[in-house]
């Protein structure tokens, strides 16, 4: 029997060894590929979720929902106290329910006082959260909205409240969304009351880092950061967060959106800004014209 | 007979995708979205290095090439990088079942570790090399401990719940050999 196994393992051997080798060939082109042309091969990448991830949804929608009930259950044993803190959080904003109303009255006369008129074209479409990345180095997750509904890369992503991330990858059925907290995140923001230009960058926790700010003395925790429509990417005024300061002194955003439970999101449709088609005339001290023409 | 083996063997090796497909089908759960400070630990590899160890027939090269690479692009890592060093993992130990087949445990478990070990360190020297951004190196060295530990759970699993098990001798008896 000894004597059988090693002859076909002679048979085998070679075969199996360039089989391994073209497939490790294959693995290595395909790396090297998306190394090269990252684009077309993350496309290529959308379209295999968009075939896997939305046929799964049936199964995924349930155990989701199971596993939600569950973890909804441990909380249920903390009811007690859990709605005497809502009830006088409750009372707080009612006070702040009636500021918010003088204020929106106020803010309606003001805004039309000066005749300024708000952006019409920012309309949204409300999607569904099929997916999480399924890695914990990557903060992603894939709506239930695709090209079909019209998304375009780069859209803006909201809960309601807060900036959640914008679309990097559409495929026909789905869209992928990378979360503010994801490390490849940068979002041009400006934080409010000092008027200064940030950059909001993720890096894989809960609160972003605020980049290349100019003047931190302006700067204190609790001031609004909203993003600033830098680079005709993003809507400008979407509420991001409020600034907050970590132990060791660096300044981060603590995001509105609660990223606890992102069930639905709106993907804030924004056609673009004018782009710049005359680009030589930026660069560079304008020459006289009449020594240019003599 | 031969049949019943075929079956058997083509049997094990859709329940091997399965067991893939259910574990990327749990990573896909939008359960927690925001960042974690742990990690669990890769199952995927785990139960790749167990069966490869265990049954090299029940998991052919075409099929871990094909499942790993799948888990690339749907968890978002770079594709190809990890899938072919995996896949290299894997076909080594395959190559060492024959030899660890009357080994201990713990032998067994010293093998995979290094294997996995090795895996991890040159994925991190491959994206080096490729000046792709780096995974946090807290967060990658947490889940290498985390897949080692789960090993002999992962192990137990394959063994006593999906029926994998080192070849004996007896295997070979009467049953054509070719298992």
């Amino acid at each position: 029997m000894a004597k059988d196994r090693s002859q076909a393992s002679d048979f085998t051997g070679p075969l199996r060894r360039l089989l391994i080798s073209v497939l490790i060939l294959c693995l290595l082109a395909i790396f090297l590929v998306w190394r090269i042309d990252s684009p077309r091969v993350e496309r290529f990448r959308a379209q295999i979720t968009d075939q896997f991830v939305p046929n799964l949804s049936w199964a995924m929608a349930p155990v989701t929902g199971t596993i939600n009930l569950l973890k909804d259950f441990q909380s249920y044993q903390r009811l007690a106290q859990q709605n005497r803190e809502l009830r006088s959080e409750l009372r707080r904003m009612q006070a702040w329910k009636e500021a918010a109303l003088q204020l929106e009255q106020e803010n309606a006369r003001l805004l039309d006082l000066n005749n300024v008129r708000l952006d019409p074209r920012l309309t949204y479409i409300t999607g569904v959260v099929l997916a999480d990345s399924g890695s914990p180095f990557r903060q992603s997750v894939l709506l239930n909205v695709g090209a079909r509904d019209g998304l375009v890369d780069g859209w803006a992503t909201m809960d309601g409240i807060g900036l959640v991330g914008r679309i990097s990858g559409v495929a026909e059925n789905t869209a992928r969304v990378i979360l503010l907290t994801d490390v490849s995140s940068r979002i041009p923001a400006i934080i409010q009351p000092s008027g200064q230009r940030v950059i909001v960058s993720g890096d894989n926790s809960a609160a972003p880092l605020i980049d290349f700010l100019e003047d931190s003395d302006l700067v204190r925790p609790g001031h609004r950061v909203v993003s600033s429509g830098d680079g005709g990417v993003f809507p400008a005024g979407l509420l991001i967060g409020q600034v907050a300061a970590d132990p060791t002194g660096k300044l981060r955003v603590r995001l509105a959106a609660d990223y606890q439970r992102l069930e639905f999101l709106r993907v804030m449709r924004h056609h673009g800004t004018e782009p710049v088609s005359d680009s030589a005339q930026l660069i560079g001290p304008q020459l006289p014209q009449p020594e240019a023409t003599q | 007979m031969t049949e019943q083996t075929l079956t058997r063997l083509w049997g094990m090796r859709l329940t091997f995708a399965l067991v893939v497909c259910i574990i990327l089908f749990f990573h896909l759960l939008p359960l927690d979205t925001t960042p974690r400070q742990w990690v669990g630990p890769d199952l995927l590899l785990a139960f790749a290095c167990a069966w490869s160890l265990r049954r090299p027939d029940y998991v052919p090269s075409v099929a871990l090439a094909g499942l790993f690479l799948l888990a690339d692009l749907l968890l978002q890592r770079p594709p190809g990088l990890w899938a072919m060093l995996a896949l290299l993992g894997c076909e080594n130990l395959k190559s060492r079942a024959r030899g660890l087949r009357d080994g201990s445990f713990a032998s067994d478990w010293l093998t995979v570790c290094l294997v996995i070990t090795a895996i991890s360190l040159a994925y991190r020297a491959g994206l080096t090399i490729t000046f792709v951004a780096l995974p946090p190196f807290g967060l990658s060295v947490f889940e290498l401990i985390m897949t080692l530990l789960a090993y002999p759970a992962v192990v137990a699993v394959t063994h006593w719940v999906l029926g994998v098990r080192k070849m004996q001798p007896r295997d070979f008896d009467g049953t054509g050999g070719t298992t």
